[in-house]
């Protein structure tokens, strides 16, 4: 084999330890954080930078992550810049304060780790730990490896310190977390210049008499969402170009929807997260047979990007919507959001739920290559359906 | 692409073993993937570690079912549901004091031994075998080279570097020699 690498400036890194480079890089001034597998690498090397004089962010680590994320609110209220970063369990602990932060529309940054929640206990990769923290208010973004996590987290401070909105950043346990491949670090002076310090519209100090979320009647509780609502809207737009001046930058453009050999196709998979690494080569597969296969990838998933989507699945035959979640009673949740977001558009897709990989079992290649043989051309199933 | 699964008992250092394998490939210029699931593993548990080294950025999110070789730390671990992970001519070494004779069944794909023990031991190694079972390894595997492979430990090894950098040299010399002899 060829040695294409020899002259590249990449570092081995893990998923969770690229995300560690990228908070670095982005200089947060306060980091709450408390450990939790398959999260603990991320807390590691930030303690590692920081004994090293590498990373000067005053670090607390309190005795729960609800205290950590009570910790992020105030401290982002006060004008920081803040990063924190769990997994699964501690997620669901913080549950109550992701509201809070929300609301209170502080700019934190937060990376989850997808880890399936108890009971059974596991340690697998499942994204229901966030997608269940859809309505709370929190941006979400999803990464495919580790350079795109590296470069998500960069980009999430700018989203959030622009609209302030927390962010939460995803990516799957293991596949992503613990896996070590080449990540291309940007310069330390790059990412100060993309991310300039933004003036809060509102910002609690010391001497202002202001206070952080104090009672509201009901009209100033109904406009605080209008607020938000407002404010989710022009996520899709500056995501957009955060991506396209990060590409300008490093040479890797990215989008809220990220497309894959689409405009001729016949049946494409959409997914977030790792799998639409394996989904991709299922697509190469079968483009080898004749088959014209397609992938949609959703990055951005809150807000759910539907200008987008419709845009990108109009007139495409079928869908399959890859699921690595289960919502009781309804099925992946990624398959709700999108027979919501097509609701009535021309040439609309035939749309297939299917459950892959909860729990985090193993979705080989071949599996996907047989799904899209096995749906091309089939009429719609409304129910998601369990794949083995 | 080239697909390794190392499997071994957790504290054994399997898992150490395949990011200092990826590394290797990558400084021989090849985009590589190391993962590796343990969940609640803990002290004595089996681990597996995976690597993928191809010429192209990989893609694939999913674990290894055809791997070109297989590497086991210890014989205890050697299964069928293991084996099974071997692609057509996978090389498919394993860290045990018997031969490879003893290790073979029926049905079986054919295995090399190595008594990654005994050269630990005769380095001074204790009953640290990672780096022994990777001299071995690429003596099998034919890549990536000894020099590269050893260059990784002598960077990354906490202790006891050139301890290590010799059982790997030996084990590699083993196997290298079975090889010309075969």
């Amino acid at each position: 084999m060829n040695a294409p690498l020899k002259n590249r400036n990449l570092k081995l890194l893990n998923g969770n330890h690229a995300v560690a480079w990228g908070v670095r890089l982005a200089a947060p001034d306060v980091a709450p954080l408390y450990p939790i597998t398959p999260q603990t690498p991320i807390l590691e090397k930030l303690i590692e930078f920081q004994s090293q004089d590498l990373f000067d962010a005053e670090l607390l680590t309190p005795e729960s992550e609800h205290s950590a994320m009570a910790s992020a609110i105030s401290a982002s209220a006060l004008g920081a810049r803040v990063f924190t970063a769990t997994s699964s369990q501690g997620l669901l602990l913080m549950h109550e304060l992701l509201h809070y932060a929300a609301g209170a529309r502080v700019p934190i940054v937060m990376f989850n780790v997808n880890r399936t929640p108890a009971a059974p206990w596991g340690f697998w990769p499942d994204q229901i730990d966030s997608l269940a923290q859809r309505d709370t208010g929190w941006v979400q973004l999803y990464c495919e490896n580790p350079q795109d996590s590296l470069d998500t987290v960069i980009q999430a401070f700018r989203i959030a310190e622009t609209t302030e909105l927390p962010v939460m950043v995803n990516h799957d346990a293991f596949w992503v977390s613990h896996s070590v491949e080449p990540v291309d670090l940007p310069a330390a002076d790059l990412v100060q210049s993309f991310l300039p310090r933004v003036k809060r519209s509102v910002q609690m100090e010391l001497g202002t008499g202001r206070a952080l979320s104090a009672p509201a009647d009901q009209a100033s509780w109904n406009l605080s969402r209008r607020d938000m609502d407002v404010a989710m809207h022009k996520v899709p737009g500056l995501i957009d170009a955060a991506g396209r001046e990060w590409g300008d930058l490093t040479g890797r453009v990215s989008a809220p929807v990220e497309t894959d050999r689409c405009d001729d196709a016949e049946i494409v998979f959409v997914t977030m997260g790792s799998m639409a690494g394996t989904a991709r080569e299922a697509v190469n597969r079968l483009r080898d047979t004749g088959i014209r296969a397609g992938l949609v990838k959703v990055r951005l998933f809150r807000p759910l990007p539907v200008a987008e989507l419709r845009d990108v699945l109009a007139g495409v035959p079928g869908a399959l919507v890859l699921d690595r979640n289960y919502s009781p009673g309804t099925g992946g949740v990624l398959h709700q959001e999108l027979k919501s977001a097509l609701f009535g558009i021309n040439e609309a897709p035939n749309l297939f739920g299917l459950l892959t990989g909860v729990g985090g079992i193993n979705v080989p290649v071949e599996t996907l290559v047989s799904l899209a043989q096995e749906y091309r051309g089939a009429d719609p199933v409304s129910d998601p359906v369990w794949v083995e | 692409m080239i697909e390794i699964v190392i499997l071994g008992r957790g504290g054994q250092g399997a898992q150490t073993a395949g990011n200092l394998l990826a590394r290797a490939y990558f400084a021989q210029g090849f985009y590589v993937q190391s993962f590796s699931t343990y969940g609640g593993a803990r002290r004595g548990t089996p681990v597996m570690s995976s690597l993928r080294a191809d010429s192209q950025p990989i893609g694939l999110r999913c674990n290894i079912t055809r791997a070109t070789g297989l590497l086991c730390f210890d014989d205890s671990l050697l299964d069928d549901g293991f084996l099974s992970l071997a692609g057509e001519g996978a090389l498919i070494v394993v860290n045990s004091a018997r031969a490879a004779q003893a290790l073979s069944k029926p049905g079986r794909p054919p295995v090399i031994s190595i008594d990654g023990r005994a050269i630990a031991r005769r380095n001074h190694m204790g009953k640290v075998v990672n780096s022994a079972l990777l001299g071995g390894f690429v003596a099998a595997l034919g890549q990536p080279d000894i020099d590269t492979m050893c260059g990784i430990i002598e960077v990354t090894a906490p202790a006891k570097k050139a301890e290590n950098i010799a059982a790997c040299r030996e084990a590699y010399g083993l196997i290298s020699g079975l090889a010309e002899r075969a």
